[in-house]
């Protein structure tokens, strides 16, 4: 059992906020999880032992990738063949069963001028528990373009540790979709280097904390090249005691003229006992930028409940469709009909899809 | 191709002179017990206070600095002179009686000119000890109370100071406001009745001639119930090659349904650090507001905090902040929602130039209590060159559903298409800049009165002179 710290905010904060990173205690050892791997015949696939990238940073930060480097598991190494639009997607399912102490970790190459969908999906048995993590590396050439989708639909009694980075070359775009949607306590870490000129960064998160859950993220976007750009919206629902800590950081770095950045997050709060954290950093050492970002916390207008209520609808059941709806605005963007079923699933709308 | 704008050091002459300390009493630098002892002895203090300080004493010694914000390593509290008066110094009511540097100072920063104009009393702060306290006839009639801290604690109104001093800022929130309670001197002690309404401003100026010295001055300020008082804080000093303190500490009750606005113009020279602490605690339909400009020192910690304690009560921060070379200014400010139907609205303005650094941070906490509480922050930087720096770190911790929290944060530079619109209408590259700065100030200046406004502007101006294009 070790303690570790992840998810640190690059420009820390007051103290008592207890908002600048967060602690791990008691951490265990973890094992080589499980993966299924279905790769499209224009991607290369085959394990190595280390990550071939080195030097890059990721969202979780140092200490969750030495732990991972550590663990030493072997890497799901994929790399596109060169100029490739690649149709079908790279799929790696994660099941966890029972009591799991299991961590995965994967490298995405995708040279100039290719394109592909990796998506991962991570579920679990209804009882299961334990610590799952999940570590993925990539390198996006120039033109080219890498759209990471993962779905988590994990137990209440399973914590979740998912890390990201990587860095985009010339004109390539990294595009993460991510929807959470169950698990005890899960972490989500992104760090994107946006060092060729005219790359980007799209990233959507939706999530859905309920019960006794909690959800702690840290995306970093690192504006380094010319003309960049990065568009990162969240959006959430907090039903009864669930917890979130939102930690978003756009840094223009001296030198990155012209570069653009977007941060939106919307949360709507559901019960009294919730609790949420919203912390949207704009470091900016460069003049030549524009950096915007916005966060709306707390319950529906009471001009849409006026609405809607007049239509017969129940508060309840207007919060419910509408919890629903944040959900599916950015399941609309994922075009897998599994992945999708998933999402619906766990929604109690599968009949629907 | 596009030319940048070329931005000079700027011209602090109106505030950058000073006068010999020949004649000050001053105790010697550092932090000890037996200098807090001395200060203590100074002052005249009440058991109460004189246990108080060294109690300060020890929590400073247990705290550690700050290790989030700017550096204030260039601080050695080893070379800092806690304490610095006029020789055979008192506080008078009649600016003939003033010593004549210190009348010739306060002249030139125009107080004694705005208190005839403008002011329902004025108090002036030089170094360590007030120099003069004086309010209107017709104000002292409402039965308002403005004087020193001191006198008052030995008056009438001692068990209101004992009750209230450091209570919502205790020694114990961080390093400087420890430093505080242990070394404080000077200030003022305002209290404003029930249901009176003082129609113009009062206004507290503090000057530091000192070299190597700090400034703390402690200001009290009580507006009862239904009670109305505009409270305006001014700050200077010239510059020293070596670091200056300013470790002052304001706090601020407003009464139910009472309000208070407190505007500060601050404008320290740039071998200032200026870690300063100001609170409020707003009762039941009570409402504060915070006006600020922060032009001076090196380092600065300055985040004006709204706790609002009853229901409906609100806090509405404004502010602005120019960082130039060789300045770090963490400012912003926090509110704390912790009764229901409370809102607060936070507007402010960041302006960045010379390889200056501005920080915006804030903190929106809204309790399980505060049910219907609404809160808006918006904060917008400009940056006028490419070795500037700005950053923006605001924080919201939302512990109810029952809250409608809204945050908008832009970042940019001036368009170069404003700029030729300006010019092409016959003005300079630099008036031209200046006049968009000065706009983009405008929710600040807006909100002060005229001659504020004006002093404010004139800095902005001084600010941005040397601009070409």
């Amino acid at each position: 059992m070790n303690s570790m710290i992840v998810n640190t905010l690059p420009s820390p904060t007051w103290n008592w906020l207890h908002m600048n990173e967060q602690t791990i205690e008691d951490f265990p050892v973890l094992e080589e999880g499980a993966v299924e791997i279905e790769v499209p015949e224009e991607v290369e696939a085959e394990p190595h032992e280390a990550f071939t990238i080195e030097n890059v940073k990721t969202g979780m930060g140092e200490d969750f990738l030495a732990m991972v480097k550590k663990t030493k598991p072997d890497i799901d190494f994929f790399r596109v063949a060169d100029g490739v639009k690649v149709e079908e997607p790279l799929r790696l399912d994660i099941a966890y069963e029972s009591q799991v102490n299991a961590v995965n970790a994967a490298e995405i190459i995708v040279p100039a001028g290719s394109h592909v969908v990796c998506i991962m999906n991570f579920s679990s048995d209804e009882k299961a528990s334990g610590n799952a993590a999940m570590e993925t590396l990539y390198h996006v050439a120039e033109n080219a373009s890498l759209t990471l989708i993962q779905v988590t639909a994990l137990s209440d009694e399973l914590n979740f540790f998912n890390d990201i980075g990587g860095e985009c070359d010339e004109r390539g775009n990294f595009s993460l979709i991510q929807v959470v949607l169950g698990g005890k306590k899960t972490y989500l870490g992104s760090h994107t280097a946006l060092s060729g000129y005219k790359s980007s960064l799209n990233t959507d998160l939706a999530y859905l904390v309920k019960g006794n859950s909690g959800l702690d993220v840290n995306y970093i976007a690192s504006h380094t090249g010319r003309k960049t750009t990065c568009d990162i919206h969240a959006n959430g629902v907090l039903r009864d005691h669930g917890q979130k800590m939102f930690r978003g950081t756009i840094d223009f770095v001296k030198g990155c003229a012209g570069a653009v950045g977007t941060e939106v997050e919307d949360v709507l709060l559901m019960d009294e006992t919730v609790s949420n954290q919203t912390i949207p950093v704009i470091l900016c050492a460069e003049e030549d930028v524009e950096g915007n970002h916005g966060a709306t916390i707390g319950k529906l207008p009471e001009e849409l409940m006026f609405y809607l209520k007049s239509r017969g609808m129940s508060e309840e059941a207007i919060y419910e469709m509408m919890a629903i709806a944040r959900i599916e605005a950015v399941a609309d963007k994922i075009h897998d009909e599994k992945t999708r079923s998933l999402i619906a699933d766990r929604l109690g709308r599968a009949e629907e899809v | 191709m596009k030319e940048k704008a070329v931005v000079a050091d700027i011209d602090r002459s109106m505030y950058d002179f000073r006068y010999d300390e020949k004649d000050a009493y001053k105790v010697e630098e550092g932090l000890t017990p037996e200098i807090v002892e001395q200060i203590s002895k100074e002052k005249n203090d009440p058991q109460w206070m004189h246990d108080f300080r060294l109690k300060s004493l020890e929590t400073y010694n247990k705290i550690q600095v700050p290790q989030w914000g700017p550096s204030i390593e260039g601080l050695d509290m080893d070379h800092i002179v806690t304490y610095v008066r006029p020789k055979d110094n008192k506080m008078v009511k009649d600016w003939e009686d003033v010593p004549t540097d210190i009348k010739d100072t306060f002249e030139k920063l125009g107080i004694p000119q705005a208190e005839r104009k403008s002011l329902a009393g004025v108090g002036a702060q030089y170094d360590s000890e007030l120099v003069y306290h004086n309010v209107k006839d017709e104000v002292a009639a409402q039965g308002v109370i403005y004087t020193d801290l001191e006198s008052a604690m030995h008056g009438e109104y001692a068990d209101m100071i004992q009750k209230h001093f450091m209570k919502l800022v205790p020694p114990t929130d961080h390093k400087f406001a420890a430093l505080h309670g242990a070394v404080w001197s000077g200030g003022s002690f305002v209290y404003v009745p029930k249901g009176v309404h003082v129609e113009i401003p009062l206004q507290s100026y503090f000057r530091l001639n000192a070299k190597g010295a700090g400034q703390f001055e402690h200001t009290l300020i009580i507006v009862d119930e239904g009670a109305y008082l505009h409270f305006i804080e001014g700050c200077s000093a010239p510059k020293y090659n070596v670091a200056n303190l300013h470790a002052g500490c304001v706090e601020l009750f407003v009464g139910k349904n009472a309000t208070l606005r407190y505007s500060t113009i601050e404008n320290w020279s740039k071998n200032m650090y200026n870690l300063n602490t100001k609170r409020a605690r707003v009762e039941e339909g009570g409402k504060v507001e915070w006006i600020s400009g922060s032009f001076g020192s090196h380092v600065s910690y300055l985040y004006p905090m709204s706790v609002l304690a009853g229901k409906d009560a609100r806090s509405e921060f404004t502010g602005v902040t120019f960082a130039g070379a060789g300045q770090n200014l963490d400012t912003g400010c926090k509110v704390i929602h912790n009764a229901p139907n409370t809102s607060s609205y936070v507007n402010t303005r960041s302006i960045s130039k010379g390889g200056g650094i501005s920080t915006f941070r804030s903190s929106v906490v809204v309790t399980e209590k505060a049910k219907g509480s609404k809160s808006s922050v918006s904060c917008a930087s400009l940056m006028l060159d490419d070795i500037s720096r700005s950053d923006t770190i605001p924080a919201m911790d939302i512990r109810t559903d029952d809250a409608d929290i809204g945050h908008e944060a832009k970042i940019g530079r001036i368009s170069d298409e404003v700029v030729f619109y300006l010019m092409s209408r016959g003005m300079s590259e630099e008036d031209a800049r200046a006049l968009i700065v000065s706009g983009f100030a405008d929710n600040v200046s807006k909100e002060l009165p005229l001659e504020y406004a004006v002093e404010m502007n004139n800095l902005i101006r001084l600010e941005m002179k040397g601009s070409i294009g």
